[in-house]
């Protein structure tokens, strides 16, 4: 089963021979995007303070947008007329959204789910607004993604009631058939069905069937990182990538913690996406392969290092630790400048990773990072295990 | 420092170069100019690698003590000055006590103490702490210290203490400058007060000249302090001020003026023979979520509002870039309509891409004037260019300043009292 329409080309470079990982190439619309690949969120169709020529340069190539926060503002009319996101936003790479199904669900207590959509009132205007598979779609259309989400539905991970998360996956099976029907951009736009099912093994499993006999061109793997314990966490994943067919591309939603990124590469995963690299920055927190700084710490009063040695990002090469230190928090240059590093590192590890399974030298790879990460060798089980699965032996 | 007047008119304008700067020794600031407003040493919203999209040559930066003095432990471990901890090296620093365009709260003197309002309320600080400061920072030009942040209309009584602390404070200053291997290249302007009364105002510019073999410049100060209300000063009175005590300075001396002054009131400084102005006006529009775009080509009569309020939803569709024709980034790649959209979400992007234009179409609008004043034609450009800035006044109405200057006193008052550091940042909230 390979791709069925031009919208999205997925060719696979080089497979690792220990682990599931593999490096690829997404052809997309608006561009070509290497895998595996990092997608850091610019929600309201602008990534925090960053130009989107600055986000070029740190070597993005593809970044997520919300659906339901650009649904209303600016809105779909303004849009349409200037002909979608990457032209409002001056964003000629590719682009993603997600269904704007998670953020009703997480942002809105009064929603009401039925068979029909997400039923919410409007924290804008109050009125009451429903949300279907049909008008998330439409909405997509409009925003002009060229990778797009189908509506699910959304129930909290560490949720229990096997009823209700049954219910869940198996209407989010039939919401994708709703969706894929009512798409009318399927040359420029791909729908990624999710699999659901939580943590619940054959609900799961079912669901990455059910969508395995679909019409797409890719998958995302979602109801996961919300919570749970990283030893329900990687199973899930592991179970979803088994199932999925390696031809198409697997996403693995709101996961960007370096060393999941890694374990999730391992298990066979091709794009991720999260907020927490820029969040982070906002806070001081710097990441580097030994960890996060926070740069509030007094300790960087005087340290003139600047966060890592081994980076090329601007402020690596620009400023001190020292500096970030006195205007963390304080100054807006502070947040921009963190954000560039956090995301040139999620860049560069994404980077390092493609490289080494392209020189056959991933296992290898994966052992290093590890040790470096807990270099006082407490290295927690579920990496242990996790890798081991795969064939990755840390000890 | 080196100050070289390329070109003076008789009415007064001129044109120059500052040059000799010992951390940039190829660096040569072009005047009439203003300086980049900074704030925790970085320009406002920009990083240094945005900065190099604004502008390729080395600018002057304008760094007051008051919003980066928490960088003096990290600047003094460093050992080499702001601007090289602040990741700004490739540009010329001038550093002086306060942003002249903030309001802070009136009083907290003391003997000998000058109150400098931080973000962490207020420090109480002495001339020889501030020249303390200064030998860590090594600017490349440095303000002397001063009582200098009132308005035109203050009592004579508060003149007086003005202009008598100054003194005191510049003495200290001249002798700890004097004395200072660290501060031999950086060249020392004084500060000019008690602007309110024309005979206080000798006072100090006849003290300031007692020194004149030590210091490089002057300062125009003692005019506001900061509120809106203390910008509005007539015409007449202004054109006197900048006219009488530019003609009472020696003309090698290179002329600055503090304060956040609008481009009518800029051009007429200009024509008196004032050469450099602080950057606080291009940051506070930026702040407030406004584009300058005015019209430089003096034979295009221009129609068009000189002052876009793009947090104004007319903009919401509006396609076109802030200013047509403008080189600079933002206009080049980015829309009215998305900036809009920026403010709207409050996105820190929106005063990224506003910076980006105010900054650079500020400094055109000086390129412009230079350019005008070498080939004698300063007055129509003068002309020109307040006709824009009076149509802009005439047509929106000004929302009330008192009000808005009680808020920012309010604000200064809370955070002195709070020392919170978070709280006036609302973008963390």
């Amino acid at each position: 089963m390979g791709s069925k329409s031009q919208a999205l080309l997925f060719h696979i470079q080089a497979e690792c021979k220990t682990t599931r990982s593999r490096a690829g190439l997404i052809k997309l619309p608006h561009y070509s995007v290497k895998t595996p690949v990092f997608m850091p969120v610019g929600t309201q169709g602008t990534m925090k303070g960053l130009l989107p020529e600055q986000l070029e340069e740190l070597g993005c190539e593809i970044i997520l947008g919300n659906t339901y926060h650009l649904g209303n503002r600016p809105g779909t009319e303004v849009l349409e007329k200037i002909g979608g996101l990457h032209k409002f936003m001056s964003w000629n790479r590719a682009l993603l959204t997600d269904s704007g199904g998670f953020q009703m669900v997480s942002l809105l207590k009064l929603a009401e789910i039925t068979e029909e959509g997400v039923k919410f009132r409007s924290p804008y205007d109050d009125t009451e607004i429903m949300l279907t598979p049909e008008k998330s779609i439409e909405i997509q259309n409009c925003i002009g993604a060229d990778i797009i989400m189908q509506l699910d539905d959304v129930v909290q991970t560490t949720f229990q009631d096997y009823d209700r998360i049954k219910e869940a996956t198996e209407r989010t099976s039939r919401w994708l058939d709703r969706c894929l029907k009512a798409h009318k951009r399927p040359s420029e736009q791909s729908i990624f069905p999710i699999v659901q099912g939580l943590l619940n093994k054959e609900l799961r499993e079912k669901s990455a069937r059910d969508h395995m006999t679909k019409n797409v061109n890719g998958f995302a793997i979602g109801g996961l990182s919300g919570g749970e314990s990283k030893d329900q966490f990687w199973p899930m994943v592991s179970l979803s990538t088994g199932i999925l067919d390696k031809h198409r591309p697997r996403y693995l939603m709101g996961v960007g913690l370096a060393i999941d990124l890694v374990v999730c590469v391992a298990l066979g995963v091709d794009m991720f996406d999260c907020v927490f690299p820029t969040r982070t920055a906002r806070f001081g927190c710097a990441l580097t392969n030994k960890g996060q700084l926070n740069l509030k710490q007094k300790k960087y009063e005087t340290d003139l290092n600047p966060i890592d040695n081994e980076c090329t990002c601007s402020t690596c090469k620009n400023y001190t630790r020292a500096y970030l230190h006195c205007i963390v928090t304080v100054e807006t240059v502070a947040c921009h400048l963190i954000s560039v590093h956090n995301i040139a590192y999620q860049m560069r590890l994404m980077k390092t990773m493609r490289e080494n399974i392209e020189k056959g030298t991933f296992p290898q790879f994966v052992k290093t990072f590890v040790n470096e990460l807990y270099s006082d060798g407490n290295v927690p089980s579920w990496v242990l295990e996790s890798l081991n699965s795969v064939g990755i032996n840390i000890r | 420092m080196r100050f070289i007047i390329k070109h003076a008119s008789c009415g007064g304008e001129r044109v120059g170069n500052l040059t000799g700067f010992a951390k940039m020794k190829t660096a040569v600031i072009e005047t009439p100019t203003a300086a980049l407003l900074t704030q925790g040493g970085s320009v406002v919203h920009l990083t240094v690698d945005v900065l190099s999209k604004v502008f390729t040559s080395p600018h002057l930066l304008w760094v007051p003590l008051s919003n980066s003095a928490r960088l003096e432990i990290g600047v003094k471990a460093q050992g080499e000055g702001i601007a090289k901890f602040a990741g700004l090296q490739g540009h010329v620093t001038c550093a002086t006590l306060h942003n002249a365009s903030e309001m802070t709260p009136p009083g907290h003197f003391e003997a000998n103490f000058v109150p400098m309002w931080t973000k962490n309320g207020k420090k109480m600080i002495t001339a020889d702490r501030y020249m303390d400061i200064m030998e860590i920072y090594t600017p490349d030009i440095l303000l002397a210290i001063a009582d200098s942040h009132i308005t035109l209309n203050e009592g004579q009584k508060r003149i007086s203490k003005s202009v008598e602390r100054s003194r005191v404070l510049l003495d200290t200053c001249v002798n700890r400058y004097v004395n200072s291997k660290r501060l031999q290249d950086c060249a020392l302007i004084g500060v000019i007060t008690g602007t309110g009364i024309n005979e206080k105002c000798d006072h100090c510019i006849k003290h300031l000249l007692t020194h004149k073999e030590h210091l490089n410049g002057v300062a125009l100060s003692g005019m506001t302090d900061g509120s809106e209300e203390s910008l509005k000063i007539e015409k007449d009175k202004l054109e006197t001020i900048f006219k009488s005590i530019s003609e009472s300075i020696p003309s090698e001396l290179v002329k600055f003026i503090e304060g956040c002054w609008t481009p009518d009131i800029i051009m007429t400084a200009i024509q008196y023979g004032w050469d450099v102005f602080d950057g606080s006006y291009p940051s506070k529009l930026t702040n407030a979520g406004q584009a300058l775009a005015l019209n430089f080509d003096v034979d295009k009569n221009c129609d068009e509002l000189c002052l876009l309020d793009l947090n104004d939803v007319r903009y919401k569709e509006d396609f076109r870039p802030i200013l047509e024709g403008c080189e600079c980034h933002t206009c080049k790649k980015h829309t009215r309509a998305y900036i809009q959209h920026l403010l709207n979400t409050r996105e820190m992007l929106s005063t990224v891409l506003l910076s980006i234009h105010n900054l650079h179409h500020f400094d055109q609008m000086f390129v412009h004037a230079r350019r005008h004043i070498a080939s004698s034609t300063f007055d129509v450009y003068k002309l020109h260019i307040v006709k824009q800035y009076e149509r802009y006044k005439q047509q929106v109405p000004i929302e009330s300043d008192s009000e808005k200057d009680k808020d920012t006193v309010q604000t200064a008052k809370k955070i002195c009292v709070s020392n919170d550091v978070l709280e006036n940042v609302s973008i963390f909230k």
